[in-house]
């Protein structure tokens, strides 16, 4: 059998000690493939971004393993952790999180930086992905003095400029209008069809879900549901991805 | 229930600004000591100076209570922003903006009633360091006391308070424009980076430095400074302070955006953004400490260089317990040995006339060569200038060359636990002050000393400076001596002509001296006993057929010059000494002020910044940074916003401090290398900001990486 790209095992993760103790992650395992497009769905409090946290290795396991191809990230020390995560993945957020201080260009030359590279290979790595990404004439500009969706783009060209292994999205289009969600995702289809980007997004928004090739359903810290599109085209995906919402009832009634 | 929460909110807010609490409790410790020194009866009862001392500390006091406020109105208006969202909530769940303001006020001024009160005991123990610090000073014995009196305590907390309720008095106009949306959302704002004209306001770095070097080069250089080119700098200064960092960030700016090779080094470019975006809005904030910066180091090196002068020449400045002038030259100074042998008794005693023969060669040789007239009284030949120097009342000189017969000088120096000198008939020694000495080197050689040969009677010769007669004979240079010897007019001014006793004789006596040792220390009020017998200092005599009004001369000394007909050695250097600490302390006190009121600052700006900007680091956490990593960038980040005043003002006021240094040892005669006065008050400086410098990372990582 072929290795799996990420493979999550019996993953526990526990908040607080003594008697007050809640549990954010229930045993969950799954696998995610070399350029697989997967999505987290779930109610507030599903577990779903404690889950992204721990693939991220921003926050730790109580038990269980997380491998990326053979590396188990649950047994890395600190230091190990911080260079894995500079190697391998890329981290694309609601609140953007771009440095303020920087420019567009900037926040994405500073990434190319941290990896040692030569000048010329940094400039020309830059200048591709502002121009994948659409956001070439605000290269100049700071994070302020542009649109949501561009900033979110340039998140996500800051994501993938080293070619992680693995790009996490936080309910990336949380903060955008209609319009520039719908780019981004393009976006991301694009980046995960062409550059065989693997992608893993948390997200409570069904539209932004159907653009997912796989949908994890979370509930309680537990895997509940799974949906795979397969040759569905994304109406189908999305409508399929209501009914299973609706049966889940209230908490997402806004997804409907 | 307003109450609780304002003392909720002062806990908080202590703990949150602990650097400005402990700032404004040490701020209130230095004034206590300070000013318990100046109500001090135990210092006013010993020292007639202590008016000097209240005037030093009270100018001082005054310049510290200006900075004070600036910083509490400075450190007020910060935290009302920094909090401007709870304000924001407090208005929206009904409070109305006079109570918010009340409450914002009751809470400052319990902060400030509590930094007061810790103050007050950090006060005291500080005040018992300066006492003793003082006392040993001045060489006195300190027995541990407090100096509690409610002047000083009265002073303090109106210099305090006034602070404090100036400040919160501004304050108030900000509630009444108080809007709840913009309240709300002043906090979510993070520095709106506007870069405008980046390549033209480059130039401002250049054009800085080149301030500053002609600055430099004027201050060595120069020599006709008046009030015009003085203000002139001084204000270039003031604005080459404040452009200077607009320069420094637009250059780096300038360097990130030519993508120069620097910025593709590990985290350099996050380093460099933080480091010019910081300077961008900072910058008159920063102009202001780096002022205050130079104006601590300023005061800190010339406190150092008093030091120095107290240390090293004012013990030599009096060789003998005491001397006694006297313009009559018949005075058998019967008073005053009745005095001295009643108050303490006399060990030996030497009562000796100071001669003149109406000559004034090294007096013209002096006034046209030394630096310290400015070459105000040389002619273009080289020559003294006497219609320039007879406009300018001076008291440098006598009128005519000072000449003391050989025996006296050789008995002077047994007095003083010198070697007798040799001196043959026809020659003459130099005895000069040894600050001249490094000046000068020995110039005899140029001196023309001649003396009358003996054919006529002494006190006849022609005109001053015509003993060139041909009853006049020319005396051959025997050397040159610089021992200590009493030279602010008594022993001459700054030198004397030592010649033969039969030359001598010839010579006309100017003024006399009593000279003496005792058999044990003088008395407190010994000075005071002989200041109390009729003054012998002025006197018109008769010479040369006119009447000259005689007056002591007080020698090119300066700093510390006593032109005093009376000197009792073990009187005047308490004296002396405490006038010296009372400059010393009250440089000290702005000094210590003006950094602790500059570091707390920048370290509030920069914990302040660690808080609200603590996702920059949670992003680069994310990008790939560990722990380590995040703490080396912080590191140098801090070291950059921290070194980049303290450099800037270093290279200003060392350029100052090694200029007056120079000055001062020229005036003075003290030895220190110029720059060492400098380097020193950098270094103490250096400790002090190293310990803010701690605090604030350490700080800076617990807000930075709590979550990251």
């Amino acid at each position: 059998m072929e290795q799996s790209y990420i493979r999550v095992c019996d993953v526990e993760k526990y908040y607080g000690s003594g008697t007050a103790v809640a549990k954010a992650v229930d045993r969950v395992s799954f696998r995610v493939d070399k350029g697989e497009f997967v999505g987290v769905m779930g109610p507030s409090g599903s577990g779903k971004t404690t889950l992204l946290n721990m693939l991220s290795t921003i926050d730790s396991v109580t038990a269980g393993h997380i491998y990326y191809e053979t590396v188990d990230i649950t047994e890395l020390s600190e230091d190990k952790l911080s260079e894995f995560r500079k190697e391998n993945l890329g981290f694309v957020f609601q609140e953007y999180n771009l440095l303020d201080t920087l420019t567009i260009e900037e926040n994405i030359l500073l990434a190319l930086s941290l990896h040692q590279r030569e000048k010329r290979e940094v400039l020309s790595r830059c200048r591709e992905m502002l121009d994948l990404l659409g956001i070439d004439d605000v290269r100049d500009k700071f994070p302020y003095q542009v649109s949501g969706g561009q900033k979110q783009r340039c998140a996500c060209a800051r994501a993938l400029v080293n070619r992680p292994k693995l790009l996490l999205a936080d309910e990336p289009t949380g903060a955008l209008d209609s319009r520039s969600a719908q780019t981004l995702l393009e976006t991301f289809t694009d980046m995960n069809s062409r550059l065989e980007a693997t992608i893993f997004m948390v997200t409570h928004d069904a539209f932004s879900a159907s653009y997912c090739g796989r949908i994890l359903f979370l509930k309680d810290g537990q895997i509940f549901h799974e949906l795979r599109r397969g040759r569905k085209s994304r109406r189908e995906f999305l409508n399929e991805i209501l009914d299973v919402l609706s049966l889940t009832g209230g908490e997402l009634s806004d997804a409907q | 229930m307003l109450s609780k929460l304002a003392l909720r909110n002062v806990m908080r807010s202590a703990r949150d600004y602990l650097v400005y609490f402990l700032t404004m409790m040490l701020v209130t410790a230095i004034m206590f000591a300070f000013h318990s020194l100046l109500f001090s009866r135990e210092i006013q009862q010993l020292f007639e100076m202590a008016g000097i001392f209240a005037v030093l500390v009270g100018m001082a006091t005054f310049f510290v209570v200006l900075i004070v406020a600036w910083l509490i109105n400075y450190m007020v208006r910060f935290i009302l922003e920094k909090r401007s969202r709870e304000f924001g909530i407090y208005l929206l769940i009904g409070m109305k903006k006079k109570e918010i303001s009340r409450l914002y006020m009751r809470e400052s001024l319990l902060l400030g009633a509590a930094a007061f009160a810790g103050g007050l005991a950090l006060g005291m123990l500080l005040q018992q360091i300066l006492l003793a610090i003082l006392y040993s000073m001045i060489m006195m014995e300190y027995r541990p006391r407090l100096e509690w009196s409610v002047g000083c305590l009265v002073t303090t907390a109106a210099c305090y308070g006034g602070c404090y309720l100036l400040a919160l008095l501004r304050c108030r106009g900000k509630f009444r424009r108080m809007n709840i949306h913009a309240l709300m959302s002043s906090q979510k704002q993070n520095e709106e980076i506007r870069e405008s004209h980046e390549q033209a306001k480059r130039w401002l770095l250049p054009l800085s430095c080149l301030f500053l070097l002609a600055f430099a080069l004027f201050l060595f250089f120069f020599k006709a400074w008046d009030v015009t080119v003085i203000l002139g700098f001084l204000l270039g200064l003031v604005v080459t302070i404040y452009v200077f960092y607009t320069g420094v960030a637009a250059w780096v700016i300038c360097y990130i955006r030519r993508k120069g090779k620097g910025i593709f080094k590990g985290q350099n470019l996050f380093l460099l953004r933080q480091f010019s975006s910081k300077l961008k809005t900072l910058r008159f904030t920063l102009g202001t400490l780096t002022s205050l910066f130079v104006l601590a180091l300023l005061g800190c090196a010339i406190a150092l260089m008093f030091n120095d002068y107290q240390n090293q020449t004012l013990l030599d400045k009096w060789p003998f317990d005491v001397m006694v002038f006297s313009s009559d030259t018949q005075d058998a100074f019967q008073e005053e040995l009745e005095v001295l042998n009643r108050e303490c008794g006399v060990k030996e005693a030497l009562i000796y006339d100071i001669r003149q023969n109406g000559t004034d060669t090294v007096n013209a040789w002096l006034y046209s060569h030394l630096k310290t007239f400015g070459g105000a009284y040389t002619s273009a030949d080289g020559s003294l200038d006497r219609e320039a120097l007879g406009r300018d009342e001076i008291w440098a000189y006598y009128e005519h060359d000072t000449y003391l017969a050989l025996s006296d000088y050789n008995r002077l120096r047994e007095m003083a636990g010198l070697l007798p000198v040799e001196l043959e008939e026809g020659e003459f020694l130099l005895h000069l002050k040894e600050r001249v000495w490094d000046e000068t080197g020995d110039f005899t050689g140029e001196l023309e000393i001649r003396v009358d040969s003996g054919s006529e009677e002494p006190g006849d010769s022609a005109e001053p400076g015509s003993g060139t007669a041909e009853h006049s004979s020319r005396l051959r240079p025997a050397g040159v001596y610089t021992e200590p010897l009493s030279q602010d007019g008594h022993n001459g001014a700054d030198y004397l002509l030592i010649v033969s006793d039969r030359t001598a004789e010839r010579m006309t006596p100017y003024y006399r001296l009593l000279t003496a040792n005792l058999e044990g220390r003088a008395p407190d009020d010994l000075l005071r006993k002989l200041d109390a017998l009729p003054s012998k200092r002025t006197s018109t005599t008769p010479f040369g057929g006119h009447q000259e009004n005689m007056d002591m001369a007080c020698g090119t000394d300066n700093i510390v010059v006593y032109v005093v007909a009376n000197i009792v050695r073990d009187n005047l250097i308490p004296e002396v000494k405490f006038m010296l600490s009372s400059v010393i302390f009250a440089l000290v006190y702005i000094g210590l002020v003006f950094v602790c009121v500059a570091l707390t600052v920048l370290s509030v700006q920069q914990l302040s910044d660690s808080a609200k900007y603590r996702f920059r680091y949670q992003v680069l956490h994310q990008i790939g940074l560990g722990h380590r990593e995040i703490s080396r960038v912080i590191l140098k980040q801090l070291a950059c916003f921290y070194l980049c005043p303290i450099l800037f003002a270093a290279l200003i006021s060392g350029t100052m401090a090694v200029y007056l240094g120079w000055k001062f040892n020229v005036h003075t005669g003290t030895h220190t290398m110029a720059a060492g006065y400098f380097g020193l008050a950098f270094l103490l400086f250096l400790c002090v900001y190293a310990v803010y410098f701690v605090v604030t990372y350490v700080g800076f990582l617990r807000n930075a990486l709590t979550k990251a």
